[in-house]
């Protein structure tokens, strides 16, 4: 028996032996057609793979949007949050699709795109990028989708369902793409030519916004400004110099956990803007540079806000380093490490002073984007004007093109730079803010639940239970079985369940 | 003395603080609750299906009143809850034998 036993364990490692052997043998047999391979040839699908790796870790802050104002929100608005974040991402899928694509990198004029509606195109890659034109699409969907995002923040508590509906409409299909197309498009009259504005600044000293401080967060922080302002503060709100203050977040976790989901998104909002795999210097220069300046801004942050409070206060510290990462944005490929330090401390700065205005002003804006995403967003494309070392150009598909390098003022460039990114920041905040507070303004006067604020009583009996038909955490009792009974009561038979509903006229 | 206890709508209950406060009252006791009256609980939807809960959330208010005073913080705790809709709870007086001021040790009225 027991020799059997042998006999099978030997029998079986020898074809163990020959099992491996068979492996690498064919393994082995597969390398010279691997060798043969030039080098040239995995140039485009390299750029493509590291594209859709930065694609997809955008994606992901989706997840660190929700976490974050759904736990800075009050909880009775937080299945809201939820819903609005998921519905707005599927409707810019689609809407991306049809027209975002098309108005934002679509070959046009300076002011618009209009080609690759529902995606058709000729090319294998977008535009020479060396990338493929779907990945770069997915690429773009991810950034369109987190302006929308940002726009909703701001929003929180008291935007009625429809409303939210028809301003993501005009958000998602048309306002982010129009100043994208400026800014990133092919002929975009801010990327390349300076347009009505070419006299102030010297031949090819053009905008220059690296992954999007003005094209995804100044936008956004201003739609959500627009947003704040038209729906005014939710009901119960006051502010400092009335004697109160934010209400408070109803999960801290959460929103912190949230955050660093964000910061960790980063990682493919900025490296990944380099769209190319090849200028390996540059995507690590750049992701250094996001880390430095988060680590700066939420340091700065706490401290400026300590003395004040004698709290180490772990909302400014989120909203800290998040500006921090917002204003890194912009100048991360042109500015050296030691730059982007100096660039974070100060967005470190800008957010509690910005977050005192907006208080002061009686703007209720739950989360902080527009401390954090314009008022940032705002000092971060400014700081190529100051900071830009000189030394790097643009990033292409096959390496870094260092012959036309970006200098600011510090670095001995003089004030053109300084003064294209004035330009291109300001009329991109006139030309969203009159479009935004146009659109939310408009949407705040239609009558009816299309309306975009929920109606008082809706509001106060609790926002999620209203529009989505329930609290995102029951109280439970006994088994934990608060649900009792099924209904049944669906849109197919219509049957009334038999129960009156809350606040319902006796 | 008595214990004047409130079971009213949670989103009423800034204006109920606002008013007892306003009347001089000048401690009370709130939890979270949940249970069931005539509307006999309350819908909700999920994945597309409605089920019914039995008890839906509202707030116990108690409040240690004089003896004097227990009408009247009936009437004022009933004015700021009520919104004529279905749901807006009850009012209930339960006589008080004796209450202490812990920090002190001060007994009856004076513990108030």
């Amino acid at each position: 028996m027991l020799l059997a036993a042998k006999a099978i364990g030997v029998g079986s490692i020898g074809a163990a032996i020959w099992f491996f052997t068979f492996m690498f043998e064919s393994a082995a047999g597969a390398a010279p057609a691997q060798a043969a391979t030039k080098a040239a040839d995995v140039i485009n699908p390299l750029n493509t793979v590291w594209v859709l790796v930065a694609a997809f870790l955008v994606f992901f802050m989706q997840a660190g949007f929700m976490a974050l104002e759904a736990g800075f929100a009050r909880s009775r608005e937080s299945v809201n949050v939820m819903m609005e974040c998921i519905f707005d991402t599927c409707l810019c899928g689609v809407l991306y699709f049809i027209v975002g694509f098309a108005f934002e990198f679509g070959v046009g004029n300076g002011l618009i795109g209009h080609s690759f509606f529902f995606l058709h195109h000729d090319t294998a890659d977008y535009n020479g990028t060396g990338v493929a034109f779907f990945a770069f699409v997915l690429f773009q969907f991810a950034f369109a989708d987190t302006a929308s995002t940002i726009t909703s923040g701001a929003m929180v508590g008291r935007t009625s369902f429809k409303g939210d509906i028809l301003y993501s409409l005009a958000v998602s299909g048309f306002i982010y793409p129009l100043t994208c197309h400026w800014i990133w498009g092919p002929g975009g009259w801010l990327g390349n030519t300076m347009g009505w504005f070419s006299g102030l600044v010297p031949d090819g000293v053009v905008f220059r916004d690296f992954a999007g401080s003005t094209a995804v967060h100044t936008v956004g922080g201003m739609l959500a400004l627009a947003g704040a302002v038209a729906l005014g503060p939710r009901l119960g709100r006051k502010f400092a110099r009335d004697g109160g203050g934010p209400m408070p977040p109803h999960d801290v976790n959460i929103a912190a956990i949230g955050a660093v989901l964000l910061w960790f998104g980063w990682y493919g909002f900025n490296p990944g803007s380099t769209l190319s795999a090849m200028d390996w210097e540059g995507i690590g220069r750049v992701a250094i540079n996001t880390t430095i300046a988060a680590s700066a801004g939420g340091l700065v942050a706490v401290f400026f806000v300590y003395p004040r409070s004698k709290k180490w206060d772990v909302g400014i510290s989120i909203n800290g380093f998040l500006g921090g990462l917002v204003a890194i944005t912009a100048p991360c490929y042109w500015v050296n490490p030691g730059a982007a330090l100096i660039i974070g401390a100060a967005a470190g700065v800008v957010v509690p002073l910005a977050t005192d205005l907006i208080e002061h002003l009686r703007i209720d804006d739950p989360v902080g984007a527009v401390p954090v995403h314009l008022a940032c967003g705002i000092w971060g494309t400014l700081s190529i004007g100051l900071f830009a070392s000189g030394d790097f150009g643009i990033p292409t598909a096959t390496g870094a093109d260092n012959t036309a390098p970006v200098e600011g003022l510090f670095y001995g460039g003089g004030a053109a730079q300084l003064v294209a990114q004035v330009i291109g920041s300001v009329t991109c905040m006139v030309a969203v803010a009159a479009l935004g507070f146009g659109v939310m303004f408009a949407i705040r006067r239609i009558p009816g639940s299309f309306n975009l604020r929920i109606a008082e009583e809706h509001e106060l009996s609790g926002i999620d239970e209203y529009l989505h038909g329930l609290p995102a955490y029951h109280m439970e009792l006994g088994s934990g079985a608060s649900y009792s009974a099924y209904t049944g009561a669906s849109s197919v038979d219509g049957t009334v369940p038999a129960v009156r509903s809350e606040g319902e006229k006796v | 003395m008595h214990v004047v206890t409130a079971i009213v709508k949670p989103f009423k209950l800034d204006e109920v603080k606002t008013a007892l406060r306003e009347f001089g009252v000048l401690g009370l006791t709130v939890s979270e609750v949940q249970g069931y009256g005539r509307q006999g609980g309350k819908s909700e939807t999920f994945r597309g299906s409605e089920y019914t809960t039995d008890f839906v959330a509202k707030v116990r208010v108690d409040v240690l009143v004089d003896d004097g005073q227990a009408d009247r913080v009936f009437e004022v705790i009933a004015g700021a809850a009520r919104t004529g809709k279905i749901g807006d709870g009850k009012v209930w007086a339960t006589p008080v034998d004796r209450v202490m001021r812990v920090r002190t040790g001060e007994l009856g009225p004076d513990a108030l």
